[in-house]
């Protein structure tokens, strides 16, 4: 396609029409009568809840997967993609939620990936990308491997990638879920450059002060079709909520303190160590009460994945004493430690919390596998765990046909409903919730966010580590921020804003003890 | 420092650590040009099973079927090299092995079978076919049998006047370090195999072409982040495909190498797990060409210094076994890896107790002294490794993103 259709935007065809696309995968229909016109050098959002399928239609325009039904054409022109190679061919370009990137290659290795006959994979690639880093202000250095790079960086390179092609047309799917604010701002301010030299982009969210923020258009999605498309003027963020879920969002709030004097977890002088030796975790100290949620924000990889996993007794501490309801228990496996009334929402359930070829009453077993109802004696009780995993599925509102479906059968939503009460099953002291909404629609999220509410109400104590600072603001009692290892500052989230747990997060708050 | 100018660096100080061993020993068949030539002899079959493995497992999928593409080689290698000479052979052997490869990729990549599934399952159909096309091709041969092929035509090799002559007599002048080193020398200027000499252009082709071609940063990308590959438009069946076929290629020319260059002809399991070995050393190399060449002259050397004077050689590899695993557990204890420590120190101890009070090593203990080198290395060195990230895992189309 000629670059000069799509500058100026006005009357020109729209950048992309996708007219009547359906697409379906075996008992799920991800796209149906789904209609987009996007004008060239503008900002089109695409919003709606996780399962609306906005990233499927997304799959599609980029050639990932293939239409069902309807049409997609460029620049006026109709197009039939077989493989990413040729919507890229017709100057798309995505820049994926879940970035697209190989860790043990370097940042030139990365974005030359096929497409090497442009510049060659040498000093021509590497001048290239470092013209284009230069350009927006990445400071991408070519040579360096991308596992080394953080996750701002990484997306840099993703969008490096993508403008190495000559894309015209920028996919952008969901590109502040892994970000912290003021990362965000960056990006915002380089979408808005991109936009003022003419591309167009599509950008992919369901954070609706976002959207209103950086979008010139907006197309909401809901059960895979289109409902509506808005300009950001004549809407606001509520109108948008509710065109997204048909009825009003829910809010993640927590009510009257329940805090009590009564220590559940104390964590004294905690470090942890990688396989060579440098400190994950160091100095870390953090007492939880009976009745208190204590939330842990930070940006990922600064070492809320060892707490969890050292409090839960998956990493041994190299130093410091875990002490649980006033037993040390720092040399305890996470057997006994689960034992003694620990429970553990994963932050991957598909990876640490589910057997997901296994049916859902063997699913129960799994961290109870020593104690009833599952077991009797030796042996697994299997009609006491399908009783229990019935009782589970009624009060947790498990969407699922019987408790000899298999897990994987299950929506996200569903598994982790499932999950949280396999958690709360057999009397928890304390409630480990890594993530516990990352991932699922809204409905559960509220499900899950009213379970540990009365986790909180039972007198559980809450350790709830999450990347969405809402759901910490809204559900915790205190929160504590973890920087490079160690938890730096204490708030009070009835007065602290997104914005300064923000700064905090990336040690930019210079009030913050080094 | 490069890693080139480290490799090189690695193999002058193995070359002193022998040297001293010998002097000290007197054991001097330990570097003796026959025993070196006997080395590279045992270390390329294994060098090029380990090549295949790299192309296999650099596209991401794990091959562990190399021993059966081997023997496929061997019986290609026989049959053709019998009545069309070693180069029409040669071919054959690379084609028989490609067949295993197309085998295991198809398996592999197109029904995504488990790789290990898949491996092992060209290794039985391999040996069974390869006996019986044995029996076929050769049961009524003149000075052939069942099991077993008449005696083939050799490659042709190299011997460069000279530097022969004169470091063949100064290999037997027993000088420290000089004579170890002209006694290599020796072994690669007299006598060598144009299949050896075309191994290791293989080996280096091979790093050029995977680390410095477009189509080798493509085939990486399929072993490290398929659907990363496949958002950008690579085909990664394709490569996937090609690169287990490739790996059967490799695997067959090893077959080939033992058929008419290590021996004089096909045998019913002339391979011995030399297949097996391979897949070690390239694990041992970290999957990269200059490092499973290294493990592969380690198990060969072993295997030469067996060949020759075995109970002697291998009695003064003890000393130097004994005293490195020593120095490695004072350097463990010192990172702090007491498991590790204790094992090598217990190990190092036994084995200089070994040396002090014996003469010689027995027989039946030389056999298996290459497996158990192997085994030690692997399983004291191999903590830094980093395979490609996705291999093994299966593979399909349109789940990107």
């Amino acid at each position: 396609m000629s670059p000069d259709a799509v500058a100026g935007g006005g009357n020109a065809a729209p950048a992309v029409r996708l007219t009547g696309i359906a697409k379906r995968f075996p008992g799920v229909v991800a796209n149906s009568d789904v209609d987009v016109e996007i004008r060239p050098g503008t900002v089109h959002a695409l919003v709606g809840e996780n399962g609306a399928g906005k990233s499927t239609l997304m799959k599609i325009l980029y050639g990932v997967q293939k239409p069902d039904e309807g049409t997609i054409s460029i620049a006026g022109e109709e197009v039939a993609f077989a493989s990413p190679a040729d919507a890229i061919a017709r100057g798309i370009g995505m820049v994926f939620q879940h970035f697209q990137l190989a860790d043990n290659l370097s940042v030139l290795e990365n974005v030359v990936l096929g497409a090497e006959r442009l510049h060659g994979i040498g000093a021509r690639a590497r001048t290239e990308i470092e013209r284009i880093s230069a350009a927006y202000g990445f400071a991408l250095d070519p040579d360096e491997l991308v596992e080394t790079l953080g996750v701002g960086q990484r997306q840099r390179v993703e969008i490096v990638k993508v403008l190495y092609r000559g894309a015209r047309v920028i996919i952008l799917d969901e590109p502040t879920a892994v970000l912290v604010p003021q990362e965000v701002d960056a990006l915002f301010a380089n979408l808005r450059e991109l936009k003022s030299e003419g591309h167009t982009l599509v950008f992919i969210s369901h954070k609706l002060d976002e959207v209103l923020a950086i979008a010139d258009e907006i197309t909401v999605l809901r059960r895979g079709t289109t409902v509506a498309t808005v300009t950001p003027d004549t809407v606001t963020a509520h109108e948008l909520a509710e065109l997204m879920v048909g009825a009003e969002l829910p809010t993640p709030s927590s009510g009257e303190s329940t805090v009590t004097d009564r220590t559940v977890l104390e964590v004294r002088g905690l470090r942890v160590d990688d396989a060579a030796g440098r400190a994950l975790l160091d100095d870390v100290d953090l007492v939880i009460r009976a009745g208190e949620v204590l939330g842990v924000a930070g940006v990922e990889g600064n070492g809320q994945t060892e707490l969890v996993e050292a409090v839960v007794g998956m990493r041994s501490a190299v130093a410091g004493t875990i002490v649980l309801a006033g037993t040390d228990v720092t040399r305890r496996g996470t057997r006994e430690r689960r034992e003694s009334g620990v429970g553990y929402i994963p932050e991957d359930r598909q990876r640490h919390g589910l057997l997901l070829d296994a049916a859902l009453w063997e699913n129960r077993i799994l961290g109870h596998q020593t104690r009833p109802p599952s077991v009797r004696g030796l042996w697994l009780d299997r009609g006491g765990a399908r009783a229990d995993t019935e009782r589970i599925v009624d009060a947790y509102d498990v969407r699922t046909p019987g408790v000899d479906t298999t897990a994987r059968a299950l929506s996200g939503g569903n598994q982790q409903k499932f999950l949280v009460g396999r958690e709360m099953s057999g009397d928890p002291v304390l409630l480990v919730a890594s993530h516990p909404t990352r991932g699922v629609d809204v409905g559960a999220q509220a499900a899950i966010w009213e379970s540990i509410r009365a986790a909180r109400r039972r007198g559980l104590a809450v350790l709830l580590v999450s990347a969405d600072l809402d759901e910490l603001i809204g559900l915790s009692d205190t929160i504590r921020v973890v920087l490079r290892g160690r938890l730096a500052g204490t708030f009070d989230p009835r007065t602290v804003t997104p914005l300064e747990l923000g700064s905090a997060m990336t040690g930019a708050d210079a009030s913050e003890p080094a | 420092m490069s890693r080139g100018a480290r490799l090189w660096l690695y193999a002058l100080a193995g070359l002193v650590a022998l040297s001293v061993v010998r002097t000290v020993t007197g054991a001097d068949d330990l570097t003796s040009a026959g025993t070196m030539r006997a080395a590279i002899i045992a270390a390329i079959p294994i060098a090029l099973a380990g090549l295949g493995g790299l192309w296999s497992e650099r596209a991401g999928v794990v091959n562990i079927g190399l021993e059966g593409m081997m023997i496929l080689g061997t019986l290609g290698a026989g049959y053709y090299t019998y009545y069309q000479g070693p180069w029409v052979g040669l071919l054959g052997a690379m084609m028989f092995g490609a067949i295993g490869g197309v085998l295991h990729a198809l398996a592999t990549v197109v029904f995504t079978v488990d790789h290990i599934v898949s491996g092992v399952a060209v290794n039985i159909i391999a040996a069974g076919v390869a006996g019986f096309l044995a029996e076929v091709f050769f049961a009524d041969l003149e000075g052939g049998g069942p099991t077993q092929s008449p005696s083939l035509e050799r490659p042709m090799s190299i011997t460069v006047p000279g530097i022969s002559d004169w470091s063949a007599d100064l290999s037997a002048q027993r000088w420290f370090l000089v004579s170890d080193l002209a006694g290599l020398i020796n072994a690669l200027t007299a006598g060598l195999s144009i299949f050896t000499v075309l191994a290791l252009l293989a080996l280096a082709g091979t790093g050029w072409l995977l680390w410095h071609s477009a189509f080798g940063l493509r085939l990486r990308s399929c072993g490290e982040s398929p659907s990363s590959a496949e958002t950008l438009g690579v085909n990664v069946y394709r490569y996937k495909f090609l690169a287990v076929t490739m790996s059967g290629v490799f695997a067959g020319f090893a077959g080939c190498y033992l058929a008419v260059v290590a021996s004089s002809g096909y045998a019913n399991g002339q391979t011995g797990g030399r297949g097996y070995i391979g897949l070690a050393a390239m694990i041992f190399g970290n999957w990269r060409p200059g490092g499973l060449l290294t493990g592969s002259l380690l198990f060969g050397f072993t295997e030469g210094a067996r060949l020759r004077q075995g109970g002697e050689s291998v009695h003064a590899l003890l000393l130097l076994i004994g005293v490195a695993l020593l120095a490695l557990a004072a350097w463990q204890l010192y990172r702090a890896r007491r498991a590790v420590a204790l094992l090598a120190a217990t190990v190092g101890a036994g084995a200089l107790w070994w040396y002090l009070a014996t003469e010689a090593v027995p027989d039946s203990f030389t056999e298996m002294t290459p497996y158990v080198a192997t085994l030690l290395v692997l399983a004291l060195f191999s903590q830094r490794l980093r395979m490609p990230a996705a291999d093994g895992q299966p593979y399909r189309r349109g789940e990107a993103g």
